[in-house]
């Protein structure tokens, strides 16, 4: 029997028609009564706030007059797959680096930071047998970071070039997870890593690598870890992330205020032993905050940088990135208060 | 008449394909996002843009490469433990309970070891693709010389061929040999799905597989696309050519078994 082309062509399309209305079925614009709230976070010492608002059961508690009965929480090793989370729309607020967001939002992300984190905090920690006076002493070295765009590799690639270091021609610079980094150090298969809090620490703990330089000193007070929040839970309940960027607030300074407790809820939190994350906290020159004002300025440094990288098509805005109105309005409240 | 049903064949396969292809576009266009899904005259334009510049030659060299090393092993180590596993019962019982407890191992499990034993070389990307690829060839290898037709083995005995080796290499292993040429076959697949994982733990700085990660960590779906639609083709060429070789040298004594 001979098959008509036509009958063929005929079915493809139809099942592509079908597809099609599917793909394309009216979306329901009007806001609907939201009654779970969706996290994004990394296993981090940066991004306690968040597992310390958790522990305290307060996402619950001051979300709850909003209509607010659950909270989902999704852990991501870096902030490329937690961005692609988002973008997904299965995640509404990201603790996550300042930069993943950058590319995210260059790509069609509607999402606008409302908070800071924390800033600095991550460390280059070089193999133990090895000598560092200054940065040219890493020329010719393989060193371990984040994947490309993290701001990790955005950090470390601007310091090399501050000091004449050609990222791509005098160093290797491999991207990877933070496991595959410190396997890769422990087992002599790169000279250094670049990697954020407690890494460094339990490094260090091991006895296979040592902190040479902080990311503090590679640029004062950049920004790291940021709240992000998706531009439909802004339009459409903006109570809700103006209640999220309170207790962001309030859990931030708890923290600040008690950082032996920040050490436990973390090791509760991510199964790291207390003495590990309380040894981080300690050793680490990274800063809890709330206020997005800080971290405003090198987050645009960030976007030009990537920029320039061609990491981005176009050069991002304050306006595409931040939405500073919830933050004020919330520290005018307590102000007042 | 068979000449004009070749050319109805071809015309259908055209159509079927072009017919998707409008499809796509037509369902980019209205989406209008990105990073859900890219258009199909986007990828066109990547792909284009990275052939003319010499990136997708060089990623693609790079990727063949670690996808050579655990091909290459993994025909090494697959078809003579499935002879010794196929022939020898005794052999078969002490080795198979460890091979029926690594074989559910995901590939991408070994990555921490690949970078503990072989650093972050060409050959830790080989190790994971070997992982990959062994095990269908080693199982399709060990199907063939067990299935191997009792009266084969009787008559080369009775036609003086008694010593193991020669009952091995004369008798069973042609029969075999369509059973081992579907486990290749199917291990040159796997293997090469593995190149993904393969290239994602920095052992180069090209590689399809790692221009996938690379492209997806800046969310430029686009281009994951049209990497991911290039990791195909060259699966497609790879196992045209393989069909070519196998159908015409290694098996040709089969032609007209069944069609």
């Amino acid at each position: 029997m001979i098959i008509q082309p036509l009958k063929i062509i005929a079915a493809i399309l139809i099942t592509g028609i079908i597809l099609l209305s599917g793909c394309t079925a009216p979306q329901e614009d009007e806001p609907t009564g939201l009654t779970e709230l969706r996290f994004g976070y990394q296993p981090s010492t940066h991004q306690i706030a968040y597992m310390a608002a958790d522990a305290k059961g307060w996402w619950l508690d001051d979300l709850a007059p909003y209509g607010i009965t659950s909270t989902k929480e999704n852990q991501f090793a870096t902030g490329a797959p937690e961005m692609l989370a988002m973008l997904a729309g299965e995640i509404d607020v990201a603790y996550v680096g300042a930069t993943p967001p950058l590319s995210a939002i260059d790509q069609g992300l509607e999402a606008k930071i409302v908070a800071g984190a924390q800033t600095q905090g991550s460390d280059l920690v070089l193999a133990t047998d090895l000598s560092y006076e200054s940065p040219q002493d890493l020329i010719g070295l393989k060193i371990a970071t984040f994947p490309t765009g993290t701001l990790q590799d955005t950090v470390l690639r601007k310091w090399l070039q501050d000091n004449d270091i050609d990222p791509e021609e005098n160093v290797t610079i491999l991207g990877m997870g933070g496991a595959e980094a410190k396997t890769a150090l422990a087992s002599g298969n790169v000279d250094a890593v670049f990697l954020p809090h407690p890494n460094p620490t339990i490094i260090e703990s091991e006895g296979y690598g040592k902190v040479v330089v902080q990311s503090g000193k590679m640029w004062t007070d950049h920004a790291c870890c940021v709240v992000l929040v998706t531009q439909k839970l802004i339009d459409e309940h903006p109570e809700i992330v103006e209640q999220i960027v309170k207790t962001h607030i309030k859990a931030t300074q708890y923290i600040i205020d008690n950082p032996d407790e920040a050490a436990q809820i973390f090791s509760d939190d991510i199964g790291v032993s207390y003495n590990i994350s309380n040894q981080s906290i300690q050793d680490w020159d990274g800063e809890w905050v709330s206020d997005p004002n800080i971290e405003l300025v090198t987050a645009l440094e960030y976007a030009k940088v990537q920029y320039d990288l061609g990491y981005t098509d176009k050069l991002l805005t304050q306006d595409d990135l931040f939405d500073l109105s919830f933050y004020n309005k919330v520290i005018a409240q307590m102000g007042e208060e | 008449m068979g000449q004009f049903l070749d050319v109805r064949e071809r015309i259908l396969e055209l159509t079927s394909i072009v017919s998707a292809i409008i499809i796509w576009e037509i369902i980019a266009r209205i989406i209008n996002k990105n990073y859900l899904l890219p258009k199909f005259t986007e990828v066109v334009a990547n792909f284009l843009k990275l052939a003319s510049e010499g990136e997708l030659y060089r990623d693609t060299i790079t990727s063949l490469n670690f996808f050579a090393i655990g091909m290459g092993v993994a025909i090494a180590v697959g078809i003579p433990l499935g002879i010794m596993m196929g022939w020898f019962k005794t052999f078969d019982k002490a080795v198979d309970p460890i091979i029926e407890m690594i074989r559910p191992i995901p590939p991408l499990a070994w990555i921490p070891f690949a970078i503990l034993w072989f650093g972050l070389t060409k050959y830790a990307a080989g190790f994971v693709i070997f992982v990959g690829a062994v095990f269908p060839i080693l199982v399709n290898t060990y199907t063939g010389f067990r299935n191997t037709p009792r009266v084969l083995v009787e008559s080369g005995m009775v036609l003086g061929c008694i010593k193991n080796r020669d009952l091995i290499f004369r008798i069973a292993l042609p029969a075999a040999l369509p059973s081992i040429a579907t486990g290749v076959r199917v291990g040159m697949g796997v293997g090469w799905m593995c190149v993904v994982a393969a290239e994602m733990f920095g052992v180069s700085k090209y590689g399809i597989g790692w221009k996938i990660w690379h492209w997806n960590d800046l969310h430029h779906m686009d281009m994951v696309l049209t990497y991911m639609l290039v990791l195909g083709l060259i699966a497609l060429v790879i196992d045209r050519l393989f069909r070519y070789i196998v159908q015409e040298w290694w098996l040709k004594w089969q032609t007209g078994v069944v069609v």
